[in-house]
């Protein structure tokens, strides 16, 4: 029965949380003038009886989130990732499904539905970051007792270093294609060079947040950057969609039209928080490379020779990865699209750029996430997620930019690019699920092989309590979702 | 099929079935809603399928399936259902990908387009996946969970695993005993309940190949050696050495060091790869005199030595002495005998320019063999061509001569009177590890234990022996023998691992069958004779083929890059001279008459 006094425990400071959370959710309601369809459960339709029955349910569900993460990894990072994926999980939940069920409206899961509730879907994003950062603040200690995740003037500094870096190539980026203003919002500044220091400030603030979010998070630089995007996204909806918006008086709506006026900020966004994450972390790890102590018992065996190994899984990894994407793109007569790259437009030319460039980035992933993956479930996640980062980050922007363009940020390209978005989360599932096959042939742990299993079980057990699933079911929703909620020109043929 | 009673197996079972009731019910739960919105036509749920709108037990038939495969990937972890409904979600969101934005259109006909427009077709089936995923993945926790509530014996297969059952045991960290244990390892890489144990007196597997370039200083002596360690990740190893076997009880026994503490081991697999020593058939002053070259020190202790005669003939005013420094002599004109010989010679002569009171013509390098040919193993042509090459650079040959012994600064020759010298290599017989006499199985003269063409010992049970320390039967030529080389050596390796697997696994067990790949031998200074699959090769183009093949041979990454960066810096620069230590064995008019006893000319030759 310890187990379920111990759920109990857990299930108050969820509660209080969800008030936080259901508080800040109601505010976003009110402003888009969305209580009242939350009172039409109780058959009401006033804004009292919406704001009473959002924050009853908000704190119901806050409960539940206080148990479900309860056993996972402490930081607040990792907290608020969890969040976010809870709280998006309810959108397609709750909103979606449960509450056109109370309301005895019938259900429609159709795009039309969906889009009207995007409002929702923003909202229960903000609820589950503030639901996740709350549950860190109730339960202080358990989140910031251990040395690791103690914030030093050194990580605010990385963060501020990282956050600059990435600010100024984000701006770089819109500015090349003319969107500049859209990321700080039209109104509050007119002139370009306070376009300029308001992008800098937001990457200062960003950086120190990822600071405070992650502060010596040291489980590699991939694992980072994938948290980055995410974390990318939840400044896309507090800042770009809501602070920005009421700052400079223009007022929030969340409606479908006015986001998609804002759409390039979204791969903006996503790109920058990758940014961020990555900077910090290699920054992080190359502090410790130049300036830590040894540490001993260490089962590193050198750049050298993990690297060369690295680099011969991942290219066999990106050939399987790259063939099936090369098979998704010929199956929709993409390849010689990619063939313009060098001025050709055949076919076949375009399948081995295409096996190029899946080589390439298939080097990077082995580089980034080596000793990542202990099953086939996180292999699928990780190898996934990347396949979605660059789906963001080749199609849209590297792409167009070697084409001799500007990055392509708008939503109408990312209606266009769907297809290969799948391609790229096929690439991804064959890089993820082949190199770690051919990783695991490999147990450098020096162990006897009876030990090996339960080692391999122990670092399993770790990955799965970390945020790692958390993080990939969301960018995986979000690269799904995003493009059919918001897409423009949908049937269009692909425009590169 | 034993195995599937087996712990590891009762987990996954337990996932599987966890996985397809969760999947059943995530199905039912995806239908109720298609339902509710008279959606099963259109969207006709897991994977978009139009049959499944006819058909809604194949709904949840698939469900079910597709919830077992996530069992199976994901697996039940106590506390993990954050993790696990998560990944449920995950899960559900690439079947909608696979299912009906690829399957239903290929089946449709139309082939897939994964457009935007059919994404938002498709979309009203994307909240059906993610609620569908993320069901089966909370009810694959909870099932598993009450699965385990009742049937607790299944938890708990790390702690079990612990014990390995089975044991496997090889002595001897040279090429043969390495390439078991490696191939071993892979066989049983995700297998707990075998484990393997390697005990070798060295900590590193020395690439013996390579030790005269190590003696003539052209490669740094680690370079050539690979620590086990490091080369064998999930093998147990102890630097010992072995005191005894006992094949009755299937135990052995050890000691790491001088102390006399004893441990035994037992074993269920003993293979034999303890190598050869050298032998010098008794012949008087020979082991005290004589260098050889098996262990990274002999190369050393040989590079030194010769660094060491060269700086005291520099100021040797007395010219039968300095003659008697300025001698090498090499016994045995094998390959290691004779590429011993041509790096002497480089090396001397590329080092002679720092030594003013030396000159060319002092210096005398003898190869003495007691055959008609040197390099048996090559064709008369290429053995011709290397005797010639050596020959030209001033190199002597004593063919058809045997050595009778050896004193602090001569050697005694059979039918001729002693050469005067210092330096003595012994390239000329090797035996079998004396270990081997104490075991109770059949050996040839030499000494070597006669295996079986499966490798195993003939007359022991579960012994198993490979390498130099073995008679393997040629299976090609009836009644011959394959010769004790490494390429051998490897592969002989890598058979027993497999035979050990079969055996352990009940399965047929393979023949040793290989065919020599070819001959390499370098002749120093840029030239090399080689005989690879009947085609001959020599000089420069050989001794390119030699190197690249040496260096990959050579075992890790790390040892390659540095063996090819002291082969670069060769190229460049001249050899170093410095001298690491003191050579045991400074040579002294005065040692020479006690010296003489040893030496009884009358004595015969093996």
């Amino acid at each position: 029965m310890r187990t379920f006094e111990s759920v109990i425990a857990d299930l108050l400071p969820g509660a209080l949380a969800g008030l936080a959370g259901g508080l800040v959710f109601a505010v976003t309601m009110w402003e888009v003038d969305r209580l009242p369809v939350f009172a039409e459960i109780v058959g009401a339709s006033s804004e009292t009886a919406g704001l009473i029955l959002v924050i009853v349910v908000a704190v119901v569900i806050g409960s539940g989130f206080g148990v479900l993460v309860r056993q996972q990894r402490p930081g607040a990072g990792e907290t608020l990732l969890w969040g976010l994926i809870y709280g998006a999980f309810w959108w397609y939940l709750g909103r979606l499904t449960l509450l056109p069920l109370a309301q005895g409206k019938g259900l429609t899961w159709d795009v039309a539905a969906a889009q009207n509730a995007v409002p929702e879907l923003l909202g229960l994003v903000l609820y589950g970051a503030t639901l996740g950062l709350s549950l860190v603040g109730l339960q202080w200690r358990r989140h910031f007792q251990t040395e690791s995740l103690r914030v030093t003037r050194g990580c605010l500094f990385r963060g501020v270093v990282a956050g600059l870096i990435s600010a100024y190539l984000l701006g770089t980026m819109a500015n090349a294609q003319d969107q500049l203003p859209v990321f700080t919002g039209m109104a509050a500044v007119d002139s370009g060079f306070g376009v300029w220091w308001v992008l800098l400030l937001i990457g200062i603030l960003a950086g120190v947040g990822y600071a405070f979010l992650f502060p010596r998070a040291n489980d590699g630089t991939g694992v980072g950057l994938i948290r980055g995007t995410v974390y990318g996204f939840v400044w896309w909806v507090a800042g770009a969609l809501t602070l920005i918006p009421i700052i400079s008086g223009s007022g929030m709506t969340w409606s479908v039209a006015e986001i998609q006026s804002v759409f390039p900020t979204l791969p903006g966004y996503l790109l920058f928080g990758g940014a961020i994450a990555l900077l910090y972390q290699f920054l992080g790890g190359l502090v410790r490379l130049l300036f830590s102590e040894f540490v001993p018992g260490g089962t590193d065996e050198g750049i050298g020779a993990q690297g060369l190994r690295v680099v011969g899984r991942s290219m066999l990894a990106a050939l399987v990865g790259g063939l099936l994407f090369s098979l998704l793109m010929w199956q929709i007569g993409f390849l010689p699209r990619v063939a313009e790259l060098v001025g050709s437009s055949s076919a076949v030319g375009g399948f081995f750029i295409h096996m190029a460039i899946a080589g390439l980035v298939g080097l990077s992933y082995g580089l980034l996430f080596r000793r990542q993956s202990y099953d086939v479930g996180s292999a699928l996640g990780w190898g996934v997620s990347y396949g979605i980062f660059w789906s963001i980050l080749g199609p849209m922007t590297l792409m167009p930019m070697l084409l001799g363009g500007s990055p392509l940020w708008t939503a109408e390209a990312a209606a266009s690019v769907f297809p290969n978005l799948v391609g790229h989360i096929g690439y991804g599932a064959g890089l993820g699920i082949t190199f770690f096959i051919l990783e695991t042939r490999y147990n450098p742990w020096w162990i006897p092989s009876s030990r090996v299993r339960a080692e391999r079980q122990l670092r399993y057990r770790e990955q799965v309590v970390t945020s790692g699933p958390a993080v990939w079911t969301l960018l995986i929703l979000l690269g799904l979702t995003m493009p059919v909620l918001l897409g423009k020109g949908s049937g269009l043929a692909p425009i590169y | 099929m034993g195995n599937w009673a087996s712990i590891p197996s009762a987990g996954l079972r337990r996932d599987l079935l966890a996985g397809s009731v969760a999947g059943l019910i995530g199905g039912l739960v995806f239908w109720w809603a298609l339902a509710a919105q008279d959606m099963t036509a259109s969207v006709p749920g897991v994977l978009g399928l139009e049959l499944f709108a006819a058909w809604p037990a194949l709904h949840l038939l698939v469900s079910a399936l597709l919830g077992a495969c996530f069992g199976a990937i994901s697996r039940y972890q106590p506390e993990g259902y954050a993790g696990l409904t998560s990944g449920g979600l995950l899960w559900g969101l690439l079947w909608w990908i696979a299912g009906p934005m690829t399957l239903s259109p290929l089946l449709g006909g139309l082939g897939p387009s994964w457009s935007i427009l059919e994404a938002s077709t498709a979309f009203p089936s994307l909240i059906g996946h993610l609620l569908y995923g993320g069901v089966t993945g909370l009810g694959l926790y909870a099932t598993a969970n009450l699965y385990l509530r009742y049937r607790p014996e299944v938890e708990a297969p790390e702690t079990r695993a612990e014990a390995a059952s089975k044991h496997i045991l090889i002595l001897g960290g040279g090429f043969a005993g390495i390439s078991a244990a490696q191939r071993l390892e892979r066989l049983f890489a995700h297998d707990p309940s075998v484990d393997v144990t390697l005990v070798s007196q060295s900590n590193a597997l020395l690439f013996t190949p390579m030790l005269a370039e190590v003696a003539s200083s052209a490669v740094e002596g680690q370079h050539i050696s690979a620590p086990i360690r490091a080369s064998c990740p999930n093998t147990q190893f102890y630097r010992a050495e072995v005191l005894s076997i006992d094949a009755d009880l299937q135990v052995i026994r050890m000691r790491s060091g001088p102390s006399p503490t004893v441990e035994e081991v037992s074993y269920d697999h003993l293979v034999l790869a303890l190598g050869s020593i050298p032998s010098f058939y008794g012949l008087p002053g020979m082991e005290q005199h004589s260098f050889t070259l098996k262990t990274l020190e002999d190369a050393t202790r040989l590079r030194n030595h010769i660094i060491y005669l060269l700086e005291d003939a520099d100021f040797e005013p007395d010219e039968e002495q300095r003659r008697k420094q300025l001698t090498f002599v090499v016994a045995g004109g094998g390959f290691a005998g004779t590429e011993t010989m041509a790096e002497l010679f480089d090396l001397v002569n590329s080092v002679l320019g720092y030594y003013s009171n030396l000159r060319a013509e002092y210096l005398r390098f003898v190869l003495v063999h007691s055959r008609d040919r040197i390099l048996p193993e090559l064709s008369d042509k290429l053995g011709d061509y290397a005797i010639g090459k050596l020959r030209d650079r001033g190199i002597e040959f004593l063919l058809n001569t045997r050595v009778t012994g050896a004193t602090a600064d001569s050697v005694l020759l059979e039918g001729q009177g002693p050469l005067p010298a210092c330096t003595v290599v012994w390239t000329a017989g090797n035996q079998p590890n004396p270990l081997l006499s104490t075991l109770a199985c059949e050996r040839n003269r030499n000494g070597a234990v006669i295996v079986d063409e499966t490798l195993r010992v003939t007359g022991l049970v579960n012994v198993w022996a490979v390498g130099d320390c073995a008679q393997v039967p040629d299976a090609d030529v009836e009644g011959q023998a394959y010769p004790p080389t490494a390429q051998h050596a490897l592969r002989e390796g890598k058979v027993v691992a497999e035979n050990i697997a079969a055996t352990l696994r009940g399965r047929p067990l393979k023949r040793f069958r290989f065919q020599a790949l070819g001959v390499l031998v370098g002749l120093g200074h840029r030239t090399a004779a080689a005989e690879i699959r009947g085609l001959r090769f020599s000089g420069l183009l050989a001794w390119l083929m030699w190197r690249s093949i040496y260096l990959s041979k050579l075992p890790g990454i790390e040892k390659k890059v540095r063996v090819a960066l002291d082969w670069t810096i060769d190229l460049f620069f001249p050899r170093d001279i410095a001298l690491t230590s003191v050579p045991d064995r400074i040579i002294h008019p005065a040692d020479s008459e006690s010296s003489q006893e040893a030496a009884n000319p009358n004595e015969r030759v093996q």
